[in-house]
Formats: C-alpha cells, sequence, structure tokens
C-alpha cells in the first residue's frame, strides 16, 4: 500500500476511515506474523510505514470528530467540560471582566464628581 | 374540627339575619346576587372567627407504631444532565488486531499444532481467556474450544488456544504464515 497521506484523509467519510483502519490493521496483523517467521526485508520495513498510516488514520478520525462536536456545541450554553476553555484553574473561577467592571454608587457618585481634569499649560 | 363544628351551627343563625335584612333592604335586587353576598359574607366571618379563637387541630396527628423514625421516601429523580461530561468516550484501544500480537511458530508450537490441534499466539498481557477466544474468533473465522494462558518470564502472554476438533490446526496454520 502506498503511504498514507492525511489530506487525502481528511476528505474521506467516517465509514470509510473505519474501514481503511481495519485494513491498516490487517495488514500490520501479516506483516507481525512475517516478522516472526522470517520475511522478506522489503516486508519487515514495512512495519513501520504501516504503523504510522495507523496512527494518521487515527488522528484524522479523532480531529474530525472533535472539529464537528464543536461545531455542534458553538452557540450552546452548557458545553462538555472538554470542550470549555481550559487557561488554569485559577482563571477559570476568576471574576469576568463585566463583574470587575462594576462600581459601586459611592464610586460612581466620585467619579462623576471629581473626573480626572486636562490641563494646558499657555505658553 | 372543633371550631368547624361550631361554624355551621353559628353560620345558619347569621346568614339568616343578614339575608332578612338584605331582602329587607333591597327588595328589588335579584336573588343570585344576594346568594352570593351572603356567602362572600358568611367566609369572612369565618374566617375572623378562626383567626381570633386560633385553628388548634388536634385529630391529624399520626399514629406511630415504632420507636424508631425512620426517613421517610422522598422523590429520586433520575439523571437528566444538560451536558455530556465527556465529549468522546473513549475508543477501546485494546482491539482484537492489538489483542494477539503474532503466532509462535518454535519446535514445541509446531508440535503442539500438529498433535493437540492447538495454536499458540503471543498475547496482549492485558488479554483474558475470553477475549482471546473471541479475538481468534474473528481473525481467523474458526471455532475454539478452549484457551489456555501463562505468563512467560520475559512478561509477555503466551495463548494455548484449542480449536475446534471441526478445524484443523495445521490448515490455518499454513493459510496464516505462509500468507
Amino acid at each position: 500500500m502506498a503511504k498514507v497521506k492525511a489530506k487525502e484523509l481528511r476528505g474521506k467519510k467516517k465509514e470509510e476511515l473505519l474501514k481503511q483502519l481495519d485494513d491498516l490493521k490487517k495488514e500490520l496483523q501479516i506483516l507481525r506474523v512475517a516478522k516472526v517467521t522470517g520475511g522478506a526485508a522489503a516486508k519487515l520495513g514495512k512495519i513501520y510505514t504501516v504503523r504510522k498510516s495507523v496512527a494518521r488514520v487515527l488522528t484524522v478520525i479523532k480531529q474530525t470528530q472533535k472539529d464537528n462536536l464543536r461545531k455542534f456545541y458553538r452557540k450552546k450554553t452548557h458545553k462538555p467540560k472538554d470542550l470549555r476553555q481550559k487557561k488554569t484553574r485559577a482563571l477559570r473561577r476568576a471574576l469576568t471582566p463585566y463583574e470587575l467592571s462594576l462600581k459601586s454608587k459611592k464610586e460612581l457618585r466620585k467619579q462623576r464628581l471629581y473626573p480626572l481634569r486636562k490641563y494646558a499649560v499657555k505658553e | 374540627m372543633a371550631p368547624k363544628a361550631k361554624k355551621p351551627a353559628a353560620t345558619p343563625a347569621k346568614s339568616a339575619a343578614p339575608k332578612t335584612s338584605k331582602a329587607a333592604a333591597k327588595a328589588a335586587a335579584p336573588p343570585k346576587v344576594d346568594a352570593g353576598v351572603v356567602k362572600a359574607k358568611e367566609k369572612a366571618l369565618r374566617a375572623k372567627k378562626s383567626v381570633v379563637r386560633g385553628t388548634h387541630d388536634k385529630k391529624n396527628r399520626k399514629i406511630r407504631t415504632s420507636v424508631h423514625f425512620r426517613r421517610p421516601k422522598t422523590l429520586k429523580l433520575p439523571r437528566a444532565p444538560k451536558y455530556p461530561r465527556k465529549s468522546v468516550n473513549k475508543t477501546n484501544k485494546l482491539d482484537q488486531y492489538c489483542l494477539i500480537k503474532y503466532p509462535l511458530t518454535t519446535e514445541s508450537a509446531m508440535k503442539k499444532i500438529e498433535d493437540n490441534n492447538t495454536l499458540v499466539f503471543i498475547v496482549d498481557k492485558r488479554a483474558n481467556k475470553p477475549m482471546i477466544k473471541m479475538a481468534v474468533k474473528k481473525l481467523y473465522d474458526i471455532e475454539v474450544a478452549k484457551v489456555n494462558t501463562l505468563i512467560r518470564p520475559d512478561c509477555e502472554k503466551k495463548a494455548y488456544v484449542r480449536i475446534a476438533p471441526d478445524y484443523d490446526a495445521l490448515d490455518i496454520a499454513n493459510k496464516v504464515c505462509c500468507d
């Protein structure tokens, strides 16, 4: 089998990808048996490429799955926790920008009565 | 129930009085309106009485048949999550292809194939006998009689898979190894 490219994989549907995964794994099984029974060097070298192809297919599957889920949950208020912002634990619990901007009546009054003045010095 | 028992006795007397007075006052008013007004007045008087006297209801006490107080059964709602905690569930990483690594081709393994109709595999250490049975069935389309396992000193699991008598281990071995 020729080298599997991620670019080609991304257009495919999930069933196709899963089928390809199955085929690759079967091939890997055959190659492993060949290794034990003393196979040709060509076969043994192929093990590496097939292993990496399997990894590539799995990556594409997972990536498209996650992508679709994010699209699905985009407008919703309650998202699964792994689709939310990760940041850090402390940042997630920090005050929101709106909450930070809230001012007490006292503060608002002060701001209104004593705003920051700009002066110009006459030459 | 004591206040209520008293009320029906009291209200006829009271309702009689307002009724006659109302009838005397508004002779022209239709009887339906009269009854409505009278009823409202009755209700008001009753309410006033219960407020003034206080409601001392003794008759609704439960009978306790045991010394122990047992927690009463409350409503238990089933889970209805607003969002799944994990967006994607874990895939099974130990599928049939990962389970069975490769067959053994040592002399003793060959002997087992010929004499005992068994195949010998090196298998993932986390595999158990029923999993191995299922995997071999799926991969090679054969019936398995039983599986024996052991863990080798180099931490690999070896599985002796005895095949059902209507299949031949030698054929399968040839098909698998010389493909």
